[in-house]
This record gives structure tokens, sequence and C-alpha cells, in this order.
């Protein structure tokens, strides 16, 4: 924040750092308190730098965590295109982030379109859908996901009323994963407050041209909100996109840790920690983890690549 | 805004790419034991169970303090699933425990990677007393890497109340078949008017087939750590749950959302079901958590087989990490845990029969009515000759999770018993020959 407060005031703020003002000292001054601030950060890297790069080694390696690790070349990743488990991990993975992204995405941006509107006790609203975005990688929450989810359930309570007699939620192969898409999509409270601070930003004075000029609701919205936060749009999704990709916590506590019933919530990190710590494939795992993290880059470049077709920057 | 976009993301590539090893790394910060003051060793002990397992543990551990001067114990317990995550982590990061319980499945896993102590080369722990069968399921080439805990096996508990109440006569358990048991379930369900079904024994366990098996003559695992079992037998036991759901003694598919767990989770406690497969020496929680009567009652099969499928198992195995600083004062401890009465007075039959007679003799003044079933019921078993049994292979968490996997496929009617046997089949060697 310091940072802010003592560079001079208008413009300067926001431009490039080529363009400032040739004052060297002051200069070099901000930017010394700044490393100050990322400091944390730097020394929350070498947890992760150095693993990073141990990883890297270990996925050309048989590493099986208890002797040493012997050089093996590109076999573990030769090994996963044969590996059964490995195509349904992917599989589980890639229909859990491409049906929760969507509908989270839409869900957080239709609740904050609401928000927006000038509600009374906005605070409380924002607060109240927040939350569960906070809670939703939790295990408690998972635990009562379950218990909702379960035979004796809230969920199959409710359809019993109606006569329905509900499917086994969280033990039927067919049904497991549809209820951790539904956990997810309960999470949408992060986007929501991400695109509330996005539908501030844009000037009312468009809306009020547009109003004058007889452009309805809907052809404000098309034209001139989405437009607009189609940035925050951009960055929710890939937020939201490498989140889900990474998912654990769901699948692990709400199979007990097997990816059950029958493999469909093996996610694909799930699968990773499979065969990093119970079946003490180290190596295997490791070259899993970059393929992941190829996964993830590609998804990201394709995103980037495609941004320049839709994300509209208004500076 | 741009500069808003790009910046969170690297970090998150960085997560993704470490993901496995940030596990390492922490590792490195679990329960490290710095030598206590005034030269006295600290032991660090770690076991799975529950709170009552952890209180007569302290409670013996006190006793071997009080008894050798100098040495204490710090103890860390866990439930079994993340037990034998934190295990793998502390072994991995350099900085394993002193002594600590093995489950028969993993032990070869540790064993064959050279991370268990060679328990024969401690002279601390006598072993004279302890019989050569039970040694045996806890030695690979000639060498001691876990010592059973205790022995106990499984056995079938049935909740005579509900039994009762519904009129249904329970079989002699000494004679009865699978047949019979069958017939029994289905008739509990029958007459409670579907409240509770007769059978909801474990399918996905792997200590069914293999009592299967041994009744059949087959060895789930073999002599030399392999799998045994036939195609037919591991078909004809998803068979059996298909046919008895079929029939209505066992309950619908997805009905079993909790498997495992303690005998207070457990559908025999809830009374939606009316009889269960138990490790034996858990009886006396499961007649505490039941309301009712609840009876300890043998296997089915054992007399109308080929032979008998019963065998005195080690309940789990203690053994001694090879990195361990203080090897002697680790058998010091395991010797304890195994020759000394005072320490088993606290134990009892927790972690199954005491392996020294002597001490399996010393308590038995001691022990409950429930405990005392389950201890004569042991005896019974072993009055006749048993074939003999063997340590589980490498490989055997993953048949363990391949069997759960294919259980559950079955249970939904995705797989036919048949192609879940031979799918089985092909991935169980595949994880034991790798």
């Amino acid at each position: 924040m310091s940072v802010l407060t003592k560079q001079a005031p208008g413009p300067a703020v926001g431009a490039p750092l080529g363009e400032a003002p040739r004052r060297r000292p002051p200069r070099r001054k901000n930017q010394r308190s700044g490393y100050l601030f990322l400091l944390p950060w730097f020394l929350g890297m070498l947890f992760t730098i150095i693993p990073f790069f141990a990883s890297l080694y270990l996925a050309f390696t048989d590493y099986n965590l208890f002797t040493e690790p012997n050089f093996v070349g590109l076999a573990n990743f030769q090994a996963m295109f044969e590996d059964p488990r490995l195509l349904q991990s992917l599989k589980v993975t890639f229909i859990y982030t491409f049906v929760s992204v969507p509908i989270s995405l839409a869900t957080a941006l239709l609740v904050a379109l609401i928000l927006n509107r000038g509600l009374q006790g906005l605070a409380i609203y924002r607060s109240v859908y927040y939350l569960p975005s906070l809670l939703g990688g939790s295990v408690a929450i998972v635990m009562l996901w379950r218990y909702i989810f379960g035979n004796d359930g809230i969920v199959n309570g409710f359809l019993g009323l109606f006569g329905i007699q509900g499917p086994a939620w969280v033990t039927d192969p067919e049904f497991a994963l549809s209820t951790l898409i539904v956990l997810n999509v309960w999470t949408f409270g992060s986007p929501m407050v991400i695109f509330l601070a996005g539908l501030r930003q844009v000037p009312t004075m468009y809306y009020e041209a547009a109003s004058i000029d007889g452009a309805s609701k809907w052809r404000q919205f098309r034209s001139i909100t989405l437009p607009l936060i189609s940035p925050i749009i951009f960055f929710n999704l890939i937020m939201q996109l490498i989140g889900s990709f990474q998912t654990f916590t769901q699948g692990y506590v709400m199979s007990g840790g097997t990816g059950g019933p029958a493999d469909s919530t093996l996610f694909y990190n799930l699968y990773l920690y499979q065969k990093g710590f119970t079946e003490f494939e180290m190596g295997y795992a490791s070259a899993m983890a970059w393929l992941l993290l190829m996964i993830i880059a590609i998804f990201t470049a394709i995103n980037f690549i495609a941004s320049k077709f839709w994300v509209f920057y208004d500076n | 805004m741009k500069k808003t976009v790009s910046t969170p993301i690297p970090r998150r590539y960085f997560l993704g790419g470490a993901i496995t090893l940030a596990g390492l790394a922490l590792s490195g910060c679990g329960g490290g034991s710095a030598p206590a003051s005034g030269g006295a060793v600290e032991l660090n002990f770690v076991f799975w169970g529950d709170a009552n397992r952890a209180k007569v543990t302290e409670a013996a551990l006190r006793v071997f303090e009080e008894k050798n001067p100098g040495i204490t114990v710090k103890t860390e317990y866990q439930d079994s699933g993340p037990y034998a995550d934190k295990l793998a982590t502390r072994f991995a990061g350099g900085n394993p425990p002193d002594v600590l319980a093995m489950a028969n499945r993993s032990l070869l896993e540790y064993a064959q990677r050279g991370t268990l102590a060679d328990l024969k080369s401690l002279p601390e722990l006598k072993l004279d007393a302890v019989p050569e069968t039970v040694l045996s399921r806890g030695t690979v080439d000639g060498k001691l890497y876990g010592l059973a805990t205790g022995v106990t096996t499984i056995g079938m508990v049935v909740n005579k109340t509900i039994t009762d109440q519904a009129g249904v006569t329970i079989p002699d358990d000494k004679t009865w078949s699978w047949e019979d048991y069958a017939k029994f379930a289905t008739e509990v369900t029958q007459k409670t008017g579907g409240k509770v079904y007769g059978a909801g024994f474990d399918v996905a366990t792997e200590t069914g087939p293999i009592m299967l098996a041994r009744q059949r003559g087959e060895d789930f695992y073999t002599k030399d750590n392999k799998l045994g079992i036939s195609e037919e037998t591991m078909r004809d036991w998803f068979q059996y749950s298909v046919d008895l759901r079929a029939a209505g003694g066992y309950p619908p598919a997805g009905f079993f959302e909790q498997i495992g767990g303690s005998p207070a989770q457990s559908y025999l406690a809830k009374g939606t079901v009316a009889s269960q497969i138990i490790p034996i020496n858990n009886y006396r929680g499961y007649n505490d958590a039941v309301e009712g009567e609840v009876v300890l009652l043998r296997i089915p099969g054992e007399t109308s087989g080929e032979r008998r499928g019963y065998s005195a198992d080690p309940t789990m195995l203690w053994s001694i990490a090879a990195k361990s600083k203080h090897p002697k004062e680790a058998a010091k401890l395991l010797d304890f845990l195994t020759n000394d009465s005072d320490g088993a007075a606290h134990t009892l039959t927790q972690r199954g029969v005491p392996i020294n007679p002597e001490v399996a003799e010393s308590i038995t003044s001691k022990l409950s009515d429930d405990d005392k079933k389950f201890v004569d019921l042991m005896a019974a078993i072993q009055e006749d000759d048993l074939p003999a049994a063997y340590v589980y292979p490498k490989g055997a968490s993953v048949v363990a999770d391949t069997l759960k996997q294919l259980a559950t496929e079955v249970e939904f009617g995705r797989v036919t018993p048949a192609d879940a046997a031979k799918t089985f089949l092909e991935k169980s060697n595949a994880a034991i020959n790798k």
C-alpha cells in the first residue's frame, strides 16, 4: 500500500515503469520497499523451488521413497501411455473441470449481477455467498456433503417426500462424481466476489448513455457489461481451470482415499498421491506431476491465445 | 487489469508441478526425537487405532518406563489410513519411528526395500517362547522383519436379539456351509419384512476370499510370495454376494456407504444388518456397540470345504526401523511388548491373543467375558491342524485396492463376477510380480 501512496498522484500510478520520471533515488527506494514486501513470498518460494526441481529430476528415476533413485530415462512417461487408471483419472478430472467450471462461473456472474443492483445489506449477502468457497475444499464440508447426499441424507429424504427413490449418490459409480461437481459449483463465491468488484468498476455513464438511446437491459448487458468485465471473466476462468485440474481433497475425503466407487472419483492428483504414497512409485508420481503441469500450461496457453479474440481491455 | 491477470498464474504452475514433493519437504517436520537430557533415550513408537487402544498402550508403556529407567517412549497414533500415509513419508524423509506397527499387507513393501531391522539380530528381544508358525508370518529370506502383536482371525458376528425376534434359528456354526449361511441370511430379511438384511459382510476385504481359497485347498498368497487363488474361486466369491443380494439376504447396491470404521459406526450397531464378518479380537467392541446380544461364530464352510480355511494370523506386526538410532532400546521395548505379563495386563487382547503362551495364560483371569469368548474361540480353532499361512507379498496393498474397485463394479452390475475375477488376477499378478 505504502508504495502506492508515496508515489505522485494522478496518471503516474498506472504508467509503465519505463516512462516514470527519471529521478532515480526515489524509484530505487520504492523498489526496495517493494521487495521487502515480497520477502515472505520469496522465502516461501524456497519451499516450492527446491521440490520443484527435485521432482523434475525424480520424474526420470525409479525413486520408491526408500532407496536411492536410479535414472530410468523416459520410462515413467512411456508407462503412462499403458496405464488405464491414469487415463481414468484424466477422464474424471476433465469431466469435472469442463462441467463444473462453466456452471460455477455462470452462477457466480449471475449472482454478482443480482447483488450489484444495489441491494440493502449487500455485505451480508456477499459474505453468505462467499463463505462456501472458503470451506468448499475443507475436509469438514466434504464430510457434510457425504451426509447430505448419503442414503439417509437430506437430498434423498427430500426426494422421498415426492415418492422418488433417490440413487445412492455417494456409493454409485454413476453418480459419485456428479455430487462433487455440485459441491464445486456451490463454491462459486470467490469468482463471484471478483465479478462483483469488476462490475462496480464499470462506469455508470455507459449505461446512462445506452438507456437514453433506448437499449434494453439485455442489450446493455451484452454490449457494455460483458465486454468491460471480460478481463475478469478471463481471470476467473484461468483460476478456476487451474484449481479444478488440481482437485484433490474432495475426491480423497469423499472416497476415503480410494478414488472409488470403482475409480469414479479418481482425480488426477488423487491418483498421483496414491502412486507416490501407497504404491511407493514416487518417480512415476513425479512424472505425473509434470504431465499435469504441461496439461495446465497447454490449457492456459490456449486460453491466453483465445483471449485475444474476446477479452477487451478498456485502457 | 492486465497485470492482475498474469501475476498469480506462474505461482500456480509451481504448485502444480511440486505438489508431490511438497509432501516430501514437509515430511522432515514429522516428530523428530531429539535426545532427551541426561543421556536418556527417547524412543518414538507409532501405531494405528482408536483412543481406547492408545489408552491401554500408554498404560503399558508407563510400566515399561518404570522397569527401564533412562528410556522414555513417545507415542503417536492415527487411524489406519492416515497412519499408512504418514509412515511412508517418515521413512522417505529419513526420519522413521523407532518402533512401529505394520500391517500384514505392507510388511514386504518395507522389508524388501531394506528399511526394517532384522529382529533376530537384536539379542535384547527374546523369541524363545514364540511359536515358529507365528515367527514365520514376519520372516522373509530367513530374516525376521515383523513380529506379531498377537494373533487373531476372522469370525461371524450375529445379532441374536434380532434373529430371535424374527424367529430365525442360527445354524450350528461348527458345521455350517456357505449355503446354510445364505439361507439363514435370506430368512432373516424375509422375516423382518426387509427392515434388517440378514448378511452384511464386506465383499471388498481380502480376508474373505483368503478364507474361501484356503477352504478350497488354494492359498490366496503362496509360500513363494505369489498370488495363488484361482480365477474360479475369485469368481465364486463375487458371485456369492450377487446371488445373495438377488435372493434378498444381502443389501442392495450402494447400501454400504462406509466400510470399516469403528464398531459403533458399523451397520451391525445401526441394526440394519443382522450379521457381519469381523476380526474377532474386536468382538467385545461390537457387543458393546450393538444394542442386544451379539454372538461370535465361526466362518461358514469350515467342514464342508476341502480343508480348513482358518489360520491364526498376526493382528498386526511390530517392526523396528533399520535406521533407528536406538536399536537396543527399541528391541527392549519389543521384548517388553511380547514377553512381559505386567504390560500385557493393560493391553490384554487389544491386539490379539499374546504370542507368548505364558503371557497369554497370565492375562486370562483379567479378561472380560467377551474377550474370553474371543480367546476361547481362537484356542478352539487352533486345536485342529490348520494349513500353513504365509506372509503377504510385496504389492499386497495394490491387490487390496484392486479388490475394492472390482467389488464395487460387481455390486453395481457393471462387470460380471467372471470378468471381475479375470481382471483381479491380471492386475494383482502384475502388481506382485513388478
